[in-house]
């Protein structure tokens, strides 16, 4: 389970996300919306530890982010895997080399065996046949499904993070990132945590959701308790 | 006064900043040395640079000969040519000039390819995958300005003197066996380690200075901008200041033979 308990996360003195309380129950996907700048993307942060919490702790799967030395936060980061907002791919490297990278890193696994595990990534993705392309040559939409691919790059990731997978990307694109991140869900029964300011795109994902608005937590629930809502913040958000 | 203050704990906390990327990257360098890495980086830095280092470094030679023949000829002293030329180019001109020219190439380089990275997640990403920063980017940089640089300068010394001999024999009617013999007197051990230890030091200036100034990068093009002037500005600087610290610890150490 990752947990916020009474989280707050900011830069410097300048405090983003205050006394934020949210859970994420195992094998489910969790969608934090709110507008632009609301500190969405900050919480994502505070998961993988590049932000410490100013006040309270972070937990996934008991172990509190904030308590890892550097050593033990580099082996927790790789149970991780994160998916950036522009997919964020080494552009020194192919796409196949991407894939691969954490598996070059951290594992011995001789080239052929890595090669193997890329191949079968990128087919689950629909992208076998851009491995040897470098991440310039790739549409949006195609980088985001080669960051998707890099983020399960180890075998067992425990959790998924999407900043903002389908920003940019045009309906019909966004609607196939969204079954791509649905089909992880299924195939791998990870827990995940999206982050968008896309209503559409949260409802095709996500199980539960979390409104953040004026850097508190506003609502989190279920699609229906999100669709009955009286707040006036969440309803202009349905609205639109 | 709380501006200054302000100011000077915005210096100490930057120099700690990057006394701690040195020594967390050495620190790589022993531990968990990346070969493949670096040899990429001994081809970029290395390698990449020759042709401008070699043709500054002929100039050089050419002018300095030029110039000194011009002085020392009314003195009768064209037969020490050899000797001023290569003594000015190996103690100071060489390392000097090779860093000064591979500044441009290598510091900005640097800073605006890690500045990019920055600016583009990419060095969040490689965080997130449980890897340091420090171990894949910046400690194959460092290492590679390390080894590269000296073996640049002296290979650009050998050119500027071969350079120097032309014009020396050329248009000051200096016997080449003459020149070299003068050549051979400058090479001293104080002279040679000159040659070697400034360019070792100059090597490890540009290439941490870069990464610094890159890896700290904020704020998108402008900042990267921004980062790639503070690199070349800050690394131009601390060259001089080096040399001239380096040769008065150099003099202290050999006298002023």
């Amino acid at each position: 389970m990752i947990q916020f308990e009474s989280v707050s996360l900011g830069y410097g003195d300048k405090v983003v996300v205050s006394d934020i309380n949210i859970a994420v129950p195992e094998g489910k996907t969790m969608v934090i919306l709110g507008d632009s700048g609301s500190g969405k993307s900050t919480l994502l942060k505070g998961v993988l530890g590049i932000l410490q919490p100013m006040s309270g702790r972070i937990t996934v799967d008991g172990d509190s982010v904030g308590d890892l030395d550097e050593e033990a936060l580099l082996l927790y980061r790789q149970r991780i895997g994160m998916v950036f907002q522009e997919g964020a791919l080494f552009d020194s490297l192919t796409v196949g080399e991407n894939v691969g990278f954490w598996l070059w890193e951290h594992t011995d696994w001789p080239d052929d065996r890595i090669e193997e595990r890329v191949r079968t990534l990128l087919r689950f993705v629909k992208l076998e046949d851009v491995i040897d392309k470098r991440p310039e040559a790739l549409s949006g939409g195609m980088k985001r499904r080669v960051a998707i691919a890099r983020a399960m790059a180890p075998q067992d990731p425990q959790v998924m993070l999407y900043d903002e997978p389908t920003t940019g990307l045009d309906p019909f694109t966004s609607r196939s990132i969204c079954d791509l991140i649905r089909q992880v869900q299924a195939e791998f029964r990870v827990m995940s945590l999206v982050v968008t300011h896309d209503l559409h795109d949260a409802f095709r994902v996500g199980d539960l959701f979390s409104f953040i608005h004026d850097s508190k937590v506003i609502l989190t629930g279920d699609r229906k308790t999100i669709e009955e809502s009286k707040d006036p913040f969440i309803r202009t958000f349905l609205s639109t | 006064m709380k501006l200054f203050l302000e100011k000077m704990a915005d210096i100490v906390e930057t120099v700690g900043d990057f006394a701690l990327m040195v020594f967390k990257s050495f620190r790589y360098m022993v531990t968990h040395f990346r070969t493949g890495d670096t040899l990429i980086q001994m081809d970029r830095i290395g390698v990449g640079s020759i042709p401008i280092v070699f043709l500054a470094s002929i100039f050089a030679g050419l002018d300095m000969a030029l110039q000194f023949e011009v002085v020392m000829a009314p003195y009768g002293a064209r037969a020490l040519l050899g000797k001023v030329v290569t003594t000015s180019i190996i103690r100071d001109m060489g390392p000097v000039l090779a860093s000064l020219v591979m500044l441009a190439r290598v510091t900005a380089g640097i800073s605006s390819e890690l500045g990019m990275m920055n600016a583009t997640q990419q060095i969040d990403a490689l965080r997130v995958m449980g890897v340091d920063p420090l171990d894949r980017l910046v400690a194959p940089r460092i290492f590679a300005g390390i080894v590269m640089m000296p073996i640049l300068s002296i290979s650009g010394d050998f050119l500027a003197l071969l350079a120097g001999m032309g014009i020396s024999t050329a248009i000051g009617h200096v016997p080449a066996p003459l020149f070299w013999s003068g050549v051979r007197d400058a090479l001293t051990a104080q002279n040679l380690t000159n040659a070697f230890l400034k360019p070792v030091f100059f090597g490890f200036i540009l290439t941490a200075i870069g990464c610094f100034y890159g890896i700290r990068s904020s704020g998108g093009a402008y900042g990267v901008g921004r980062s790639v002037t503070k690199a070349v500005v800050a690394a131009a600087i601390w060259i001089l200041v080096a040399n001239f610290l380096l040769s008065k610890l150099l003099i202290n150490v050999w006298g002023l033979s």
